[in-house]
């Protein structure tokens, strides 16, 4: 199993399109908002350039995260499943693998939306703060992972991929990430305050300024993980 | 000899379509087994059912004594699927590397990656290659470790007259070593020069299972084809030896067990012309016991 999780993993920092998706677009949109448009919300608590510049990290990452169904779909529906099936490696094996590189993936979308945050944005913190960002949106955007999965084994090739596009779009501007909560109406705001996206980017917002995650956003994190997780497991058998 | 492969009365149905009904075969350790039939026959279906990929409708299928899952995650089978994709962003080396770390006694990846002859590509994309290249590649994955069992799906298709032999060449090789081989083809030559035993295929039974030779035997010895005007089937079918008769036009094609008794009479008796004795090959056996015709 470890010479195929080499292989993904290796995939998954050779993907151009990937990348570019990943790193590129998030950073493109942060310079956007913050150097371009200028557009600092009314209530804005915190520094909006480090604001924004956690929100597009979460939003960068969390596409990575959801993307890992996309290939699974992608790679299911040109018979690539359908080659591993006859070798030894187990189909939880090929999930595991997918996840992992996933995961692994995601790890310099982070690093360079950060770094653009730092070095373009001039946003300043504690030195505690750096790290704890990347662990901790890192962390966040596991439940999406799970997601995907459920994704890539409903449906298959390209309409995955659309699918996933429209609930990343649905579930990041719920969350918050394009636009402040502030900035929406009060039925809405409720709405945005449960969703999975919005809890994820809490856990950077909260950093800077100078919190640990709370309980209720954990414990909010954890459900829609195991909601998701759950799915994952329930497609995934019956894709089988 | 303990067996590598075992169906007991395995079926298959697709709604109202059966696809495989009743198939009982066994293969020894050290055969190699070629598996026949028209399009549509059940050959792939067969091969599903024996790797696990499809759940027979009723039936009990066994691989070296274990289920086809177990045997395949035990590493004990190697596999080329007609229709299985690849990988195409992965080097070839790379995919044969992984693929090969899989298995708990591969073969070194150069020497599985020579024996399926990729060597001269592995370290190109396997998006870029053409489609026999890409047929190499299945090749050398099923070789890649090292299995008891080899299982080959149509594997010739596509590839040219070198590739071809290259392929044979190896899976003798595998043979001549004691492995175990099974492969479905459409070119019956191949399992007339590589197999020990021919399976026959028809609409979803087996309708004839053993030696090439044998398999010719079952349809008649030798062909005796003529020219005679106005021939008459009940009149030639009485001739000594003759088993079956075919008229097209002026041309007829008797079947028979005993061609010297039916040459004498048939001299005898009619004013024949251009009179010609074949053996029966493979493709007439094939023809006459499914009713199909092979490419």
């Amino acid at each position: 199993m470890r010479s195929y999780l080499k292989l993904e993993v290796r995939r998954a920092f050779r993907n151009p399109a990937g990348l570019i998706l990943l790193t590129a677009f998030p950073l493109g949109l942060y310079l956007l908002w913050t150097k371009v448009l200028n557009v600092v919300p009314q209530g804005q608590r915190v520094d909006f350039a480090a604001f924004s510049m956690v929100s597009m990290t979460t939003y960068g990452a969390m596409g990575g995260a959801l993307f890992i169904g996309g290939a699974i779909a992608l790679e299911r529906s040109k018979g690539w499943s359908r080659q591993l099936a006859v070798t030894p490696l187990p189909p939880h094996g090929y999930v595991v693998a997918k996840l992992v590189s996933g995961a692994a993936g995601v790890l310099p979308s982070i690093l360079v939306v950060l770094a653009g945050g730092a070095l373009l944005g001039g946003v300043r913190l504690p030195l505690w703060a750096w790290p704890a960002l990347v662990a901790l949106i890192w962390l966040g955007v596991m439940p999406f992972a799970a997601l995907g999965v459920a994704f890539g084994y409903t449906l298959k090739g390209q309409a995955a991929n659309l699918a996933m596009m429209g609930v990343y779009f649905v579930l990041s501007v719920l969350g918050g990430l394009w636009l402040p909560l502030q900035a929406m109406p009060e039925g809405m705001r409720a709405l945005a305050e449960y969703s999975p996206a919005y809890q994820a980017g809490s856990l950077g917002w909260r950093v800077l300024e100078g919190q640990w995650p709370s309980g209720t956003g954990v414990g909010l994190l954890a459900a829609w993980t195991l909601l998701f997780a759950g799915l994952a497991v329930w497609r995934y058998r019956r894709a089988l | 000899m303990p067996t590598a492969l075992e169906l007991k009365a395995v079926s298959k149905r697709y709604g109202d379509t059966v696809a495989l009904d009743g198939v009982d075969l066994s293969v020894a350790e050290g055969e190699t087994v070629a598996v026949l039939g028209p399009n549509g026959a059940g050959k792939t279906t067969m091969l599903s059912i024996a790797l696990g990929l499809l759940s027979p409708g009723s039936g009990v299928v066994g691989v070296f004594g274990r289920t086809p899952v177990e045997a395949l995650q035990a590493g004990e089978v190697g596999v080329l699927l007609q229709d299985s994709g690849l990988l195409e962003d992965v080097r070839v080396d790379e995919l044969v590397t992984a693929v090969a770390g899989m298995y708990p006694h591969p073969v070194p990846v150069q020497r599985a990656m020579r024996a399926a002859g990729v060597e001269e590509f592995a370290t190109r994309r396997v998006g870029r290659l053409s489609s026999g290249q890409q047929q190499r590649v299945r090749f050398a994955l099923a070789l890649a470790g090292d299995p008891k069992l080899l299982v080959l799906d149509e594997p010739t298709v596509g590839l040219d007259v070198e590739s071809r032999r290259s392929l044979w060449q190896e899976v003798r090789a595998r043979t001549a070593a004691g492995r175990t081989v099974i492969f479905a083809t459409h070119y019956l030559t191949e399992a007339d020069d590589y197999a020990d035993r021919v399976v026959l295929l028809a609409g979803g039974k087996i309708v004839a299972s053993g030696p090439v030779s044998a398999i010719k035997s079952l349809v008649g010895g030798t062909e005796v084809r003529f020219v005679l005007e106005d021939a008459d089937v009940a009149e030639l079918a009485i001739l000594p030896g003759v088993r079956h008769v075919r008229i097209e036009g002026r041309a007829v094609t008797l079947r028979t067990d005993d061609s010297d008794a039916t040459l004498r009479g048939l001299f005898a008796m009619f004013d024949v012309s251009e009179v010609r004795m074949m053996s029966t090959d493979l493709e007439d056996a094939v023809i006459s016991l499914t009713g199909g015709r092979e490419r």
